[in-house]
């Protein structure tokens, strides 16, 4: 076997990829050519340092949980006119049966909106373990709003409310009553506040309405078509005050 | 789409969405990006499951991954990156000495990697960390096997010098 034939297949060779009788040439020219064993050596390195260093990631558990959200969501779709009909033609009746079905989504499994409550709580609880609360770190509102672009489909209001006492931590994007949501996050004292928005296309406006879950305060209002809600341990009466405060300004 | 083949989605993609984010992470160099990236190619995949006839779902999974990702960098060429907790978090000195050694060490190779043209990245990525075959890889790349070959070669020739690998035995 020629040098060139050999570095060719020092790779195949490497990863198993070769079949027997070829590597019994390979490996009768490595034993009497040095410059080809270099070679081999080289690129055997190298896989090896790679293989050995732990290279893989592990998805994060609310993609996870946002895709199995999105299947589940997609199971309750009807079968045939994704595939069978010109796309075109259904696009615009596609966009309004999504819009329809997830308004209806909302109004047929959340009657009361506790469900809902108890979604936003769960959300909360979870937001406080180390590393869910924020996926993008500022109190710089104008740092924080546009990260939400293309993430989620209604852009929250972001403000700084410093004056009123409550520092802006940062912004993340969770899952929430079978939606993505942009949630809002601000501290007061060792306290955190989840805000979370979506959009409910006519629904008319709301004043804010106090409720207590799991010891957790929550206030949610409506205005210029997006639902609001505010989730936290800190007491009702300061809650009220930030709610106060995004809904003055 | 019918219950049964949803159910047979969950069964046999769901399980590979670690390695589709390995992958997206390696092509879009950016966790959140990464994420939508994944997300998408989850309801593609399922979008399209019908025309999934058998053979390795992970291949077929990650030849999604990798059209998506491919479609991400040509829309966003140019965008800055946003910060990222997760590389915030790394600053944090909580791990002992070894793992420190041991994650640094990661961070170099890691970086090592995403330094790659795509054209190599790929082809590392698929046959070092996913360990795909050259056929499976030939496929999911959509280059002939010979190609797969020489991309790989010239893949480990540029991490070996990046890495300084096989210095001490030739110095």
């Amino acid at each position: 076997m020629r040098c060139d034939t050999c570095r060719e297949l020092l790779n195949a060779r490497i990863d198993n990829e070769l079949p027997a009788a070829e590597v019994a040439d390979v490996d009768q020219h490595l034993a009497s050519c040095a410059t080809c064993t270099a070679e081999y050596r080289l690129f055997a390195q190298t896989h090896r340092t790679l293989s050995e260093a732990h290279l893989r990631y592990t998805a994060p558990d609310l993609l996870k949980a946002r895709i199995r959200g999105a299947i589940a969501q997609e199971r309750h779709e009807a079968p045939s006119v994704r595939r069978t009909r010109p796309w075109w033609r259904f696009a615009a009746a596609g966009i309004v049966i999504a819009a329809m079905s997830s308004a209806l989504t909302f109004a047929v499994t959340r009657p009361s909106g506790t469900p809902v409550a108890n979604d936003l709580v769960a959300s909360h609880v979870r937001s406080l373990q180390p590393g869910h609360l924020t996926d993008i770190v500022s109190t710089n509102q104008h740092n924080v709003k546009p990260w939400f672009n293309g993430r989620v489909d209604v852009s929250p209001p972001v403000m700084d409310l410093a004056q009123q006492g409550f520092t802006l931590v940062g912004g993340r994007v969770d899952y929430v009553g079978g939606r993505t949501v942009p949630v809002v996050v601000y501290a007061r004292r060792q306290h955190y506040i989840n805000l979370y928005a979506w959009p409910v296309a006519d629904a008319a406006p709301a004043d804010p309405q106090t409720s207590m879950r799991n010891g957790y305060n929550l206030m949610s209002w409506r205005s210029q078509g997006i639902q609001h809600w505010a989730v936290s341990d800190l007491n009702a009466r300061e809650l009220a005050e930030l709610v106060k405060a995004l809904r003055t300004m | 789409m019918p219950e049964h083949d949803v159910e047979r989605f969950e069964r046999i993609i769901l399980p590979h969405l670690d390695d589709a984010y390995t992958l997206a992470r390696y092509l879009v160099r950016d966790s959140h990006a990464a994420q939508d990236v994944v997300q998408d190619a989850a309801l593609r995949a399922l979008r399209y499951f019908d025309g999934y006839r058998g053979g390795d779902a992970r291949a077929w999974l990650l030849s999604i991954v990798r059209n998506v990702s491919l479609t991400w960098r040509q829309r966003t060429a140019g965008d800055a990156h946003t910060v990222d907790i997760a590389d915030i978090g790394v600053a944090g000195g909580h791990e002992t000495d070894a793992a420190a050694i041991e994650s640094s060490e990661r961070e170099r190779i890691v970086g090592a990697i995403e330094s790659l043209p795509e054209e190599f990245r790929e082809i590392i990525v698929l046959r070092e960390i996913e360990e795909l075959s050259y056929k499976e890889i030939s496929t999911v790349v959509g280059v002939p096997v010979g190609t797969v070959m020489s991309r790989l070669a010239r893949g480990r020739k540029r991490l070996a010098a990046l890495l300084g690998v096989g210095v001490e035995e030739a110095g």
